[in-house]
């Protein structure tokens, strides 16, 4: 198989991923009644909209009555809410892949527009920095002390980031996170200073120079990432450190430290470099739990993320936020894999050449 | 069989790890089997989300036992009744009856509020009239409050009885227009100070009462016993009161304190560990039947079949989880039952596919074919020779599965999807975030609900990893 092929494959399973969660949502809102009623809204969104320009122009009251139930008849029809949810599912479908979902309940966009799309638009970039972020520390952590603790299998280190990662896998993340406010922003605050802010991106007012504003939101992004690192580190320390000690094990390791190699290239020539691709795996298939963590983890920290929208959403009862939060999720999960299995074709050489 | 579950058996109880799992195990049981045996299954909806059950209590007290390590000791939690009066006489043609209880204020520190709780009032002709005065330790009088019983209804009929079903309830420490009156008035007498009603509010009535006052005009605690008087004035000899209740709030209550509804913390805490179990439990018993029969019937079947089972599960087993949950709960309403359907409907799929693939390397081995060879069943090998060997695998996977379980089900409940007729640790940990715990330091409101939830999950990880070795061979000790 080819590099194009492999990537092809498995980009096309990605998007079944995608289309399964799009059908699944479809289904589920068509047959419990909640496609109507967001369509419904949209409707009367519209309808209301309309009435306001017609009420200018035609001033008899029982002509504008008629004007408007005539458009609202349109707008039901090309709508679909004339139709059952089933044959209108394409349509639905469509509409939630460009995010066409009308209007939030109650939640607005910080420029104030109350528009589904706008909303999420705004918060997307604030929570895809805050995974990114993590991920990268993560795996830089998870490399380096993976690698150092695989070098001395049984130490006093070993063991300790073994139970470390026993540990982190029965740890709530955003009870971690409720830990860190509590400790870091309640408890320890110098000059009367809390160390780490409560929550949020910015303080109030922020500061006005680009570079002040810069290093007040690495000041609010503290917490959340260190939450997030010591409760997702774990996992991939002690995979890392298996999957090493594995290929230390191979015959071609012994080879080469036979040959008399410094122990440093062996390391990271011989073992590494051998070791990368299932590490890599490992990291693409654990990228749902970022995902979870980071909804979470912006919930406790107040990071102004998608994540935190989802419990607005909850809050306010508000079914289309939900709803096109629920794909764009999924759409970001579906990206972030596929980015990670061309990683994984870069550093795997056997997919490239076969 | 019976000698290889023996050796597995031997092998598990080795390590240190399986042995702490197992003593967490039955902690965990033992607590939920006290928690069935003792609460009502309807404990939820009938106490634990009724304010009304928990209004005697402080509000967000702390656990008493912090006292220990306080130099300055907190205020306990007291509550006062008595069913008879100490005396009783006749003046002026009232009958004059004296309820009275006495309170030790031990520590420097002010009552948080003061509650009257009055049951069961009999009366035969006119309404009595009640009186509560507080005598002092240092024998000062303070006259704080008087209330008419309610008079009878027309046609009702003598002896009236009130607050039979519910209880009186005055909130003495937050009365606005009588006692802050009264306070002002004692002022004036006993020390000769000036203080107008609202003033009064403003210093607030515990100093007042409770307090004496400093060269800097300020309050502090006075200590020693209070005599708080409770004087029902009655036209007949008959008429009394049932229950006479004093609640004098503290700074501390219980073992794990309270939370803002005044909620003894303990006990949410308590009815978590049943709930815990059933989740993990049923969560990961389903979703490993589900996984180990989709993977062992896919693996031994083969053919199209197979690859049904393969696609479906492949596509499952790469959505993204939280989200979906969200969205299923969210739609479905949050009840139990629909978490846990919901947490199996995307747990079993990655089971299936390892399953699968040992079921695969299993048939080809050379004892199922000599099984083939003699001409046993189908069934026959797969009862005998396939099933067993891939057994301690779904074991262990299921136990593996039931932290999991757990902790979706506590982040369900922290973004407000739980079922809010069952108390959770997830549950007590969203109120207390939504109502500020974290901000306001409400430590004991925070912590053991979350350490709970570890400890739940590390009990059966601690489990899953002694049962490692036996699941592989590879990793068993020499003997």
């Amino acid at each position: 198989m080819g590099l194009g092929k492999t990537l092809t494959v498995r980009a096309i399973s990605l998007l079944f991923v995608l289309f399964f969660v799009l059908f699944l949502t479809v289904v589920v809102i068509g047959a419990t009644g909640m496609s109507d009623r967001i369509l419904n809204s949209m409707v009367k969104d519209r309808v209301r909209g309309i009435t306001q320009e017609l009420a200018t122009q035609i001033t008899d009251p029982e002509k504008l009555k008629e004007a408007i139930e005539a458009i609202e008849q349109d707008l039901i029809v090309a709508y679909g809410l004339d139709k059952p949810w089933y044959v209108r599912m394409p349509n639905m479908v469509w509409r939630i892949l460009s995010l066409d979902l009308g209007n939030a309940r109650t939640v607005m966009s910080f420029a104030g527009s109350n528009r589904v799309s706008n909303i999420i638009l705004e918060r997307m970039p604030n929570t895809i920095f805050l995974m990114v972020t993590v991920l990268i520390i993560n795996f830089v952590i998870s490399i380096i002390i993976g690698v150092k603790v695989a070098t001395k299998p049984g130490s006093l280190l070993d063991r300790a980031t073994s139970l470390y990662s026993a540990v982190s896998y029965a740890l709530p993340t955003w009870w971690l996170g409720m830990l860190m406010i509590l400790t870091f922003s309640f408890y320890i605050r110098p000059n009367n200073q809390p160390l780490f802010p409560f929550g949020g991106m910015y303080s109030a007012p922020p500061p006005t120079d680009p570079l002040g504003r810069f290093l007040d939101m690495l000041w609010h992004l503290g917490l959340p990432v260190m939450t997030l690192v010591i409760a997702l580190s774990g996992s991939w320390i002690y995979i890392t450190r298996s999957i090493v000690i594995t290929t230390a094990q191979e015959d071609f390791v012994t080879t080469a430290r036979a040959k008399g190699l410094p122990e440093r290239l062996v390391l990271w020539r011989y073992i590494i470099r051998a070791a990368a691709p299932p590490i890599l795996t490992n990291l693409i298939l654990s990228l749902a739990f970022y995902l979870g963590g980071a909804i979470l983890t912006e919930t406790v920290f107040n990071w102004p993320g998608m994540g935190l929208l989802y419990l607005q959403a909850i809050m306010s009862v508000d079914e289309v936020l939900i709803l096109a939060l629920t794909y764009v999720f999924t759409l970001i999960y579906v990206i972030a894999r596929f980015i990670l299995e061309v990683l994984y074709v870069i550093v795997d050489p056997r997919v490239r050449y076969k | 069989m019976s000698s290889y579950l023996r050796e597995s058996l031997s092998e598990f109880w080795a390590s240190k790890i399986s042995k702490l799992g197992v003593i967490f195990l039955l902690i965990v049981v033992a607590v939920s089997v006290y928690t069935i045996a003792t609460f009502p299954l309807d404990y939820g909806t009938r106490y634990w989300n009724n304010p009304r059950y928990w209004v005697d209590n402080p509000k967000a007290a702390e656990p008493q036992w912090i006292n220990y390590f306080l130099g300055d000791k907190k205020l306990g939690h007291t509550v006062l009744s008595t069913n008879m009066p100490i005396k009783a006489y006749l003046s002026g043609g009232y009958y004059l009856k004296f309820y009275s209880v006495s309170y030790d204020l031990t520590v420097n520190q002010f009552p948080t509020f003061i509650n009257l709780k009055l049951e069961d009032v009999k009366y035969h002709t006119r309404a009595p009239s009640a009186t509560i005065f507080i005598t002092r330790p240092d024998n000062k009088t303070i006259e704080l409050y008087t209330l008419t019983i309610e008079s009878p209804v027309p046609n009702e009929v003598p002896p009236y009885i009130r607050y039979s079903d519910e209880p009186k309830r005055i909130l003495l420490s937050g009365e606005q227009y009588v006692v802050p009156l009264r306070l002002s008035n004692y002022l004036l007498q006993e020390y000769n100070l000036s203080r107008t009603p609202s003033e009064v509010i403003e210093i607030g009535y515990k100093k007042i009462i409770f307090g004496e006052i400093t060269e800097e005009d300020d309050f502090q605690p006075l200590k020693g016993t209070y005599i708080f008087n409770l004087v029902l004035k009655a036209r007949q000899g008959g008429d009394l009161i049932g229950k006479t209740t004093f609640i004098i709030g503290g700074q501390v209550y219980g073992l794990m304190g309270t939370d803002t509804l005044g909620r003894d913390l303990s006990q949410g805490l308590l009815f978590g560990f049943p709930v815990a179990l059933l989740i993990g439990f049923a969560a990961s018993f389903i979703t490993t039947a589900i996984g180990a029969s989709l993977g062992v019937t896919g693996g031994y079947i083969g053919g199209r079949v197979d690859n049904v089972i393969q696609r479906v599960s492949d596509v499952a087993n790469n959505l993204p989880q939280l989200p979906l949950l969200i969205f299923l709960t969210f739609v479905f309403g949050g009840k139990l039952w629909v978490i846990l359907v919901v947490l199996i409907a995307f747990g079993w799929p990655s089971l299936v596919i390892v399953v699968r693939s040992m079921i695969l390397q299993v048939k080809s081995a050379s004892f199922v074919e000599a099984s083939v060879s003699v001409g046993a069943s189908k069934w026959r090998i797969m009862a005998r020779h396939i099933f067993p060997q891939v057994a301690p695998y779904i074991l262990s996977q299921m136990i593996f599965f039931t932290p999991s379980a757990i902790l979706s089900e506590a982040a369900l409940s922290f973004l407000g999807l739980g079922d809010p007729s069952i108390p959770t640790w997830g549950q007590i940990l969203e109120y207390g975030f939504d109502h500020g715990a974290v901000y306001l330091g409400y430590w004991w409101w925070i912590l053991p609900p979350g350490l709970l939830i570890v400890f739940s999950a590390v009990t059966f990880v601690l489990i899953a990893l002694g049962l490692e070795p036996v699941v592989n061979p590879r990793l068993r000790r020499r003997r």
